[in-house]
């Protein structure tokens, strides 16, 4: 179902959101956006960056986020303390890690309630990317600036309007009122769309990836690309599909935290006889990369890399993602 | 929706402190609600794990050291080795504890009736396999399968393990012990050399055999070889993998071998199963 939404009428239409829902958008802070509750719809700033730079997964993932509130001897579950929420300005490539990340959280055996309970409640009202920048790469990993896997509603920027397609019955209740779009007007959307994906470079074909990266396992590939790496950890940070976490105990405030964890770092995989199974960055970065273009490819079929480009853009030393992928197509095992 | 990092509360009804320098004790844990109690007993198999956890110190991740029939408790022995551990051992009867599981699969013992069972351990990793063995014991189970033999070692006779249960498994004439301490002894009645060697001495038939083995890396990798020689097909060869982890279901990272995590597709696997996966251990 195609809608159309007058520019002018978005405050208007956030507005009435808000009534109901704490909704979320790209907001300004300092030279970058991100993801907060808005006061007032006129904070949204949907245009300033392609990207945000702290990943929208925060607000499924929290970076610190409270398990249990320690009581009586008793572990009282939190899971419970969110209400409905509309996230607004998302990008297609942000959308698709949460339904990347729905596969290990919300699928399975073990479901996690945390998770679960923020992706019921929360109706996603995804911005279709027309001028992706320079660093992403989503049309590499089997993705593009306008893909409508896991939006609520996708918003294409015909102009003065947006074009909204309305994917379920939870963007309905959103968008509903709203009129029908015209032909003319999901025409201009469809050219749109297909301008921005011509308009990306494809830096790499990602067929056969996962095979060739399990080839170089014990190469000296690894020890050789990594070389620049501080081990910082501020790839998986930015990630939109990094999932890891750790679990430690807040003993002066009685909770059970949960915190982001980064397979960069030393102490994520130290056991406690003082073996570690990764004891460089060598196989740091290999577990990272390959976790992404291999082990993901193994168990879901899909690459754990959405193409957002935030590692490329803020990684100190200028290790590049989309070099590293390259560099293993074309490395001769020896 | 069930929330699988919530700790169901248990509490310490028995603490055994097994080895002369007292650095592994046991925990023998019973239930604070009849409820999770059938609920654990109705999933738990030998070469299970728990996460224990202590609120204010953590958790982490101990395999199970005992099977159901020996009474409403579970049994973890503990060696002391971090903040965490340290903890735990000053930890006496009657405190409370938390806990989650069972966790991860078990040695699929049930695949394998008809069969001689060989089982290996070496020092403190004795636990999963020795809920193995006790699990096999009750003649109901053991009229089930073929020969049992279990060849445990360790550095000293002092370090062996559940050293009261194991005098009783001499007395049965279906259960084969082969105790190996390290270096001769004196007093000491059994055999002396590392579990490789033992290995080679005693040399269990191969056919239709299935082996458990489960010890110091070191141990492993040169009693694989072994058992390689004496035609054991690596189908027939189980091991139990440990890992840093945390939430213990597949979702934190950490743990995973390749595409493998250890706490959920694990701490099993066969050694044709491990050649499988990249070497990332």
């Amino acid at each position: 179902m195609y809608k159309v939404l007058s520019k002018a009428d978005l405050p208007r239409l956030i507005e009435k959101w808000m009534a109901q829902a704490t909704v979320y958008a790209p907001l300004r802070q300092g030279d970058f956006t991100k993801f907060a509750p808005l006061n007032d719809p006129a904070q949204a700033d949907l245009y300033y960056a392609a990207n945000t730079r702290y990943p929208p997964k925060a607000l499924f993932l929290p970076q610190s986020e409270v398990m249990f509130r320690a009581k009586d001897g008793e572990f009282e579950s939190t899971e419970d303390e969110v209400s409905s929420r509309v996230i607004l300005g998302i990008h297609s490539c942000d959308t698709r890690a949460l339904q990347l990340l729905d596969g290990v959280f919300w699928a399975g055996d073990y479901q996690d309630p945390y998770w679960a309970k923020k992706r019921g409640q929360t109706t996603l009202v995804v911005l279709g990317c027309a001028n992706p920048c320079a660093t992403c790469f989503c049309t590499s990993v089997g993705s593009g600036p306008f893909d409508k896997r896991g939006a609520d509603v996708m918003l294409i920027d015909i102009g003065d309007e947006y074009v909204a397609d309305v994917r379920n019955e939870k963007g309905q209740a959103l968008f509903d009122h709203l009129p029908d779009a015209s032909q003319e007007q999901t025409d201009t959307s469809r050219q749109v769309q297909a301008a921005a994906a011509a308009k990306m470079e494809k830096p790499f074909e990602s067929e056969g990836i996962e095979d060739k990266l399990y080839s170089l396992f014990d190469n000296d590939f690894w020890p050789k690309i990594q070389q620049s790496c501080l081990g910082c950890g501020v790839c998986t940070f930015l990630c939109p599909t990094c999932h890891c976490f750790d679990i430690v105990d807040e003993a002066q405030r009685s909770e059970r935290v949960r915190n982001w964890d980064t397979c960069m770092f030393r102490i994520y995989s130290q056991e406690a006889s003082g073996h570690n199974p990764r004891p460089t960055n060598t196989e740091r970065t290999r577990q990272r990369i390959m976790h992404k273009y291999a082990y993901f490819v193994e168990l879901y079929d899909e690459i754990g890399c959405t193409g957002c480009g935030r590692c490329v853009r803020y990684c100190p030393v200028d290790l590049d993602i989309r070099q590293i992928i390259r560099s293993a197509q074309a490395w001769e095992e020896s | 929706m069930h929330n699988p990092y919530k700790p169901i509360p248990m509490r310490i009804a028995r603490t055994v402190v097994e080895t002369d320098d007292q650095s592994l004790k046991s925990l023998e844990l019973t239930f604070e609600r009849g409820a999770d109690r059938e609920q654990f007993f109705s999933k738990y198999r030998p070469g299970q794990f728990c996460q224990l956890s202590i609120f204010g110190k953590g958790e982490a991740p101990f395999g199970v050291a005992s099977a159901a029939w020996e009474g409403n408790f579970v049994r973890f022995t503990i060696n002391k080795i971090g903040v965490f551990t340290r903890a735990i051992h000053k930890m006496k009867s009657g405190d409370p504890i938390g806990l989650r599981g069972p966790l991860g699969n078990w040695y699929p013992i049930e695949d394998w009736k008809g069969s001689n069972i060989v089982i290996i351990g070496g020092g403190c990793a004795f636990t999963t396999l020795f809920a193995l063995a006790q699990h096999l014991l009750p003649p109901e189970i053991r009229s089930q399968y073929g020969d049992l033999a279990v060849i445990y070692g360790a550095r000293e006779p002092g370090l062996f393990l559940y050293k009261k249960e194991l005098e009783t498994w001499y007395e049965r004439e279906d259960i084969n012990l082969y105790q190996a301490i390290d270096n001769p002894r004196e007093g000491w009645g059994h055999l002396v050399g590392y579990v490789p060697t033992v290995t080679k001495e005693i040399a269990p038939a191969a056919e239709n055999t299935v082996a458990f083995v489960c010890g110091p890396s070191v141990m492993i990798r040169f009693t694989l070889p072994v058992l390689d020689e004496l035609g054991l097909p690596s189908e027939r060869i189980y091991t139990s993998l440990e890992k840093r982890m945390k939430c213990g279901i597949g979702k934190c990272g950490r743990c995973n071998v390749g595409s493998k995590y250890v706490c959920k597709d694990g701490p099993v696997f066969t050694l044709a199963e491990l050649r499988e996966l990249p070497a990332d251990l």
